[in-house]
């Protein structure tokens, strides 16, 4: 079988860097809004605690990223519904970004392919 | 060609659902500031002013969850005993106002002591472990390992349910059991702690060597058993064993075990060693337990060979004549909030001082956030001392009452005028099952179990399940708990479960191999935590005083073996499951190799 790909433009990725628990809570509100395929890992975070002063111990310095791929048309509506979920709006809960992707490639299913590009 | 897809304007108006605003970044940045020969000087950091709005936002959840976690232990057990007692023994909770702040005193006093043990007492021992065996000689860091032991035995919030338990012991029946609890008390910790330290340094050279744990846990049971054994032949002493065996559940919390691991894992990390075994931090909990026993053991033999049983109920009247002549004028310390404070502070305290003088002096580091460590360390005192207080007036209290009333299920009690509520056999059925359910529940709620299981299941590659290791475990104490009441209503003597309880777990240990041996054996000391273990101490206790017998102990030391035996077997059918797929899957490859 000969093997090809599918580039996918117009892609952007939304990174949020929250406390320690909140990634779970954000992959759920994603999935709620349909967006599949998000990943979470762990870091450190470093700065705010010492800002803080003493409420500073309330904040955890254990972070999880999530990061997730959406269409760069749903780009305000997906991160406006992360940001919520996320409670972002809370001092020290962490910050997100959304970076432009030049291309990407995944598996897209023959079905929803063969009707975006002709044979 | 990808067709774009589109999106009406009034769609996206409506999803939009809060106000934003766009700022430059640039402008939320302060301007770098540079000294007069241009080089980049470092940033004031200026704190953050909040509103009352902001500072509730990052508490709630820094609260909640930390609350949540310790209200999932204790709420459970407390609705299950009060129903029990409200439904089946028709007796309303007596005192239930200060049974109830009691209980609330435990879940603060647990979220604080927890969230202080993990920022205020955890940096030192991950720091010590990491560099002490890089700046010391193997001896020298041995030495501290055994000094650790002994204080964090103190530190133990259930030791604290000994000292209460032995304020119920009866020093006419049992005056030795009354001597070790109460004016020796501080003896007896002692032993408990020199236990715990030689168990703290055996585990950590075992680290170091990769020695198997077979041969340990022999070594070190069969003398308990057997000195258990002597004591049992002895008429005075034999009322010690339960005591003994019960104290090995007890050293086990949530002090020792991260404490001592993160030294002896620190010190196999820096020999190079451990760091690739997966089982590196398995087997100390077992040692914790075993070696405690032993040395009780040794101390009532002491004690018995020095002190005549009769000076002690003398001096045990007298204690109790000059407490009657001063109640009426108690000193402060003796009053209810300032004695649990002097505990808690008594607990902590030198703890803390030992780990700072091995880190000032020995180690000369400097800790890093030593503002969070100070609040940690306060706030482990803060929480010692308000979880003491709900020790004495909650689950001490509870545990009491439950146990003195569930006896009136099968024999008349002064407690229930209606008692017996019903007849001899269904009595004790009940009696048994509300142990085993009481036992059941209280372990699955135990949040050390769930870690333990996750580790099992990522060790065993999945053929032993979490959900499986909780239920073995869990149905191990439930049933220890079981037989440890039904020894009390029946009133055999607690060897008999034990020997033939070890003897089995011996057995089982030779034909296990070595993860399920560390598991098995680790998995005992491991859940029974500090809700559980004053509860059912306190339970055994009240139901001993109710049947008018001397020995209320011995049902934690039942609920550590069972355990053992229901994860060893489980363990020995999993391995059995594995060998033969694995010789299914080897009989279709030769198959398939035929074919071809």
């Amino acid at each position: 079988m000969k093997r090809s790909f599918t580039t996918l433009t117009e892609a952007t990725l939304i990174t949020a860097v929250v406390q320690h628990g909140y990634g779970e809570i954000i992959t759920d509100a994603l999935l709620e809004v349909g967006i599949q395929g998000s990943t979470v890992h762990g870091a450190m975070g470093v700065g705010i605690r010492e800002r803080l002063g003493a409420l500073g111990v309330a904040v955890d310095a254990e972070r999880d990223v999530v990061n997730v791929m959406v269409s760069s048309d749903e780009v305000d509506r997906v991160f406006e519904r992360m940001f919520l979920a996320g409670k972002l709006d809370t001092p020290g809960m962490g910050f997100m970004y959304a970076t432009p992707l030049m291309q990407a490639a995944t598996y897209v299913p023959p079905s929803i392919l063969s009707k975006y590009v002709g044979s | 060609m990808a067709r774009r897809k589109t999106i009406r304007f009034g769609d996206y108006i409506q999803a939009m659902s809060i106000d934003s605003q766009k700022v430059p970044y640039q402008e939320l940045m302060p301007e770098p500031l540079f000294d007069r020969h241009g080089n980049e000087h470092p940033q004031p950091v200026p704190k953050m002013k909040l509103g009352g709005g902001d500072i509730f936002k990052i508490l709630q959840p820094y609260l909640s969850t930390r609350f949540i976690d310790q209200a999932r232990a204790v709420v459970p057990l407390a609705i299950y005993l009060g129903l029990f007692q409200y439904l089946v023994l028709q007796t309303p909770v007596m005192d239930a106002s200060i049974i109830a702040g009691g209980l609330f005193a435990v879940m603060i006093g647990l979220m604080m002591f927890m969230e202080g043990l993990k920022l205020g007492l955890m940096p030192f021992g991950e720091i010590i472990g990491n560099t002490l065996p890089r700046k010391l000689p193997l001896a020298g860091v041995l030495f501290i390992a055994f000094l650790l032991g002994i204080g964090v035995t103190f530190a133990e919030p259930a030791i604290g349910a000994l000292q209460v338990a032995g304020s119920i012991v009866n020093p006419d029946q049992a005056p030795y059991l009354f001597t070790l609890l109460n004016d020796r008390s501080g003896a007896t910790v002692l032993l408990v702690g020199l236990g715990v330290g030689l168990a703290a340094v055996l585990g950590t050279v075992r680290f170091l060597r990769g020695w198997s744990l077979k041969p340990m846990i022999f070594m070190s049971v069969t003398p308990t058993l057997i000195l258990s054994i002597i004591a049992f032949m002895d008429p005075e002493l034999t009322k010690i064993v339960g005591l003994a065996w019960d104290c090995g559940a007890v050293t086990t919390g949530p002090v020792t075990v991260p404490l001592v691991l993160a030294l002896g894992i620190g010190v196999a990390a820096a020999a190079g060693k451990g760091a690739d075994s997966s089982l590196s931090g398995f087997g100390i909990v077992t040692l914790a337990s075993v070696f405690p026993i032993l040395g009780v053991l040794i101390l009532s033999f002491y004690t018995a060979y020095t002190v005549p049983a009769e000076v002690i109920i003398e001096k045990a009247a007298e204690i109790k004549l000059a407490a009657q002549t001063a109640t009426s004028q108690p000193q402060w310390y003796e009053v209810t909030p300032w004695t649990e404070v002097i505990l808690g502070v008594r607990a902590i305290v030198p703890l803390v001082i030992f780990l700072a003088v091995v880190l000032l002096v020995i180690l000369r580091e400097k800790l890093k956030n030593a503002f969070i460590t100070y609040y940690g360390i306060i706030l482990a005192v803060v929480g010692m001392c308000i979880f003491n207080i709900g020790l004495t007036y909650g689950l001490a209290k509870l545990g009491d009452q439950s146990g003195g009333l569930i006896a009136g299920a099968f024999t008349s009690i002064d407690a229930i005028t209606a008692s017996p509520l019903y007849s001899m056999s269904v009595g004790v059925g009940i009696a048994g099952l509300f142990a085993w359910v009481l036992g059941l529940s209280a372990t699955l709620a135990e949040p050390a179990l769930n870690a333990l299981g996750m580790t099992v299941q990522n060790l065993t590659n999945g053929a032993f399940k979490k959900s499986m290791l909780m239920i073995a475990v869990a149905f191990g104490v439930g049933t220890g708990i079981m037989l440890g009441v039904l020894k009390l209503i029946y009133g055999f003597h607690i060897m008999y479960i034990l020997i033939p309880g070890y003897t089995l777990g011996l057995i089982l240990t030779l034909l296990s191999t070595e993860e399920f041996v560390n598991v098995g054996w680790d998995s005992a000391g491991v859940t029974t935590g500090p809700v559980t273990v004053p509860l059912v101490l306190a339970m055994g206790l009240g139901f001993g005083n109710a049947l008018g017998s001397t020995d209320g102990f011995g049902i934690l030391a039942a609920a550590s073996i069972c355990p053992i035996v229901a994860v060893l077997t489980l363990g020995i059918y999993v391995q059995f499951k594995v060998k033969r797929e694995e010789r299914r899957v080897a009989r279709e490859l030769a198959l398939e190799g035929e074919k071809k």
